[in-house]
């Protein structure tokens, strides 16, 4: 009964080669090193799912951002939980994607023929570096707000064009509404989707080259 | 590809051996690469659901973490962001501290090469990294060189990190209201200590004694149904923080020189809310932290427990550092027992003590009648006289030392 329906279904879609290209392929013997690609993935829907829901209540402005933080905490059912979850995953994920990139390096993965899947990788861990920057500053507190007001001015010292980066970022010349305002727009908007889009292609890529092997002693 | 066309390929190939610029490999590693890939899959295992499992094991593993991390560690509460107030010690987030650490070796006009020049060289570096390392070699034995610049370079940010967290200071500790109920009891101590001494310690105004400059002032109520009716709290606070000069309020927001930053103004507002306002309903939580406390018969009154609460709400405004007070100051027990100009003002068991008789509206040696505007209610009096003749203990347990 229920292969009669998959069989209608796949003659519909090809769901059935999509099962068999996605799941129901070999690859190589690997060790638990290889979970951290995936463990990235589940951190960042992690964090995609509690961002969403933080978001409801969450005000992208000086005067109610510290406030609305405030009550998601302590007025919102489970608020905390999702907050705590939000915070302690961007840390995690950055430490995992960075352990993700080291496996690759120490194993040689990004070689022939996975340059490209590499290449999308170093997209990815910029973007996530990106996302914890421009997260930080969003609960408006003195932690965000001095290590922001620090970190852009950072940027500003690139010779050249420092000035015109320090401007971009703040939307002025000091931290101010525009700022977090740009900040929240760069860590819901512009660099989600940038991330969504390089995990489609970084994911095609591993499906389409396979996982690499762990390399032998004379490999 | 027919084994002809398979005999051609491999003779150009063998011709060319490694053609420096387009790739590290030449084709026939190439296809030696995927032969042996070819076989690794060929003995290695089903995605579904041999690799996958330890994929859901390890992510639900994550998932039992970070709830344990948000539940029992949670998000560490920080006050509201305070452009005035240089005195923070900005960190970023543990994850750039090595940058920032990095950026204390290059000082000066030399500042750039730690901010761009390499920052920039290790992700022009990393994104080149495939087509700069031409070593077909993939186990690290195979590539020394490679292996060890990227341990150095991690071992380097891991040593970064660790002594930007042992070199920078400690941050001020400053107390975050969470709830409501927190803010408006944090609220009613910043009131003692900086509003009572002209306003009064119920809002009630009156005329202002023992402050400099103010002397003989009289103040209306600020705590009228009128008063909070047509003030919001925006006016509050622009009040508290800018002050209403030409009445001799001075601004206590820390902007405009004075001591409050903006969470405690905040506070302050919440605190003249919810005491006086009678639309807002006072939280229990906070009704509870906030009542002065009632001894009971035979009870024994200690300084923790019953005096602190008191003194902190009538006394603290003016007996601090920088008032007038003959330098008796009252913040701790310590300072209750054995400061002042005429110290001691308690002596354990003596009702004759500096600090009851000025209660008690005496004109003494030491001073005039405390507070100076309204005496406090005969109840709280004989709470502090009864905590004297005990021995003016500082906890439950026992008579003072002193």
């Amino acid at each position: 009964m229920a292969s009669k329906w998959i069989s209608r279904l796949d003659e519909r879609t090809g769901i059935v080669g999509v099962y068999k290209t996605v799941f129901d392929r070999k690859i190589p013997k690997v060790n638990w090193w290889f979970t951290l690609g995936s463990a990235s993935l589940f951190l960042f829907s992690v964090q995609v799912v509690t961002g969403i829901l933080l978001s409801v209540y969450y005000v992208p402005s000086p005067d109610h951002a510290y406030d609305s933080v405030q009550y998601i905490m302590t007025g919102v059912q489970f608020g905390w939980l999702i907050r705590g979850i939000h915070h302690w995953a961007a840390s995690l994920m950055v430490l995992v994607v960075f352990l993700h990139m080291l496996r690759v390096f120490f194993y040689g993965a990004y070689k022939y023929p996975r340059e490209i899947t590499w290449v999308t990788g170093v997209v990815l861990l910029l973007a996530t570096l990106g996302m914890g920057f421009t997260g930080y500053l969003l609960p408006w507190n003195q932690k965000a707000y001095w290590a922001t007001t620090v970190g852009t001015s950072i940027a500003g010292t690139v010779p050249g064009i420092g000035d015109f980066i320090l401007r971009a970022l703040r939307g002025g010349t000091d931290l101010s509404a525009v700022t977090l305002t740009r900040f929240f727009a760069a860590h819901v908007w512009m660099l989600p989707l940038v991330i969504l889009t390089v995990i489609g292609i970084h994911l095609y890529l591993v499906i389409r080259n396979g996982i690499s092997a762990v390399p032998k002693d004379h490999e | 590809m027919s084994e002809l066309e398979t005999d051609q390929t491999l003779q150009i190939n063998v011709t060319r051996k490694r053609s420096p610029g387009t790739t590290a490999m030449n084709e026939e590693e190439k296809r030696e690469y995927q032969e042996k890939y070819r076989l690794a899959k060929l003995h290695g295992e089903k995605f579904f659901p041999d690799t996958i499992y330890k994929d859901v094991l390890i992510s639900f593993a994550l998932f039992l973490l970070l709830i344990g991390l948000a539940t029992f560690i949670g998000v560490a509460p920080e006050p509201k962001a305070d452009p005035s107030d240089t005195s923070y010690i900005p960190r970023p987030e543990w994850y750039f501290l090595f940058l920032f650490e990095l950026l204390k070796f290059f000082p000066g006009s030399l500042e750039w090469v730690g901010t761009a020049v390499l920052p920039g060289l290790a992700v022009a570096l990393l994104f080149l990294l495939p087509f700069i390392d031409r070593n077909p070699k993939r186990h690290w034995k195979n590539r020394r060189f490679a292996a060890g610049l990227m341990s150095a370079i991690v071992i380097g940010m891991v040593a970064l990190t660790i002594r930007a967290v042992v070199t920078t200071p400690p941050q001020a500790e400053a107390t975050v209201a969470g709830t409501l109920a927190e803010q408006i009891v944090a609220g009613q101590d910043l009131y003692a200590v900086h509003c009572v001494e002209c306003h009064g310690a119920d809002g009630e105004g009156g005329k202002i004694q023992g402050v400099q400059g103010l002397e003989g002032v009289t103040l209306k109520p600020i705590n009228s149904q009128d008063e909070m009716y047509t003030r919001s709290d925006e006016t509050l606070y622009a009040v508290i923080e800018l002050g209403q000069q030409t009445l001799g309020m001075p601004p206590f927001g820390r902007a405009y020189s004075g001591e409050l930053s903006p969470g405690d103004i905040e506070s302050i507002v919440a605190f003249m809310r919810y005491t006086w306002d009678d639309r807002a309903e006072m939280p229990k939580a906070a009704e509870q932290a906030s009542t002065l406390p009632v001894l009971k018969p035979g009870e024994t009154p200690d300084y923790a427990t019953h005096i602190e609460p008191v003194v902190k709400r009538y006394c603290v405004s003016c007996h601090r550092p920088g008032k007038e007070n003959n330098n008796y100051l009252m913040r701790t027990y310590d300072e209750v027992m054995n400061s002042g100009d005429h110290k001691p003002n308690i002596v354990p068991g003596n009702l004759q003590s500096n600090l009851i008789r000025m209660l008690r509206r005496e004109e003494i040696e030491a001073g005039g009648p405390m507070p100076p505007s309204k005496p406090l209610k005969p109840e709280l009096i004989e709470m502090i006289e009864r905590w004297v003749i005990a021995g003016a203990p500082e906890k439950a347990s026992g008579p003072a030392t002193k």
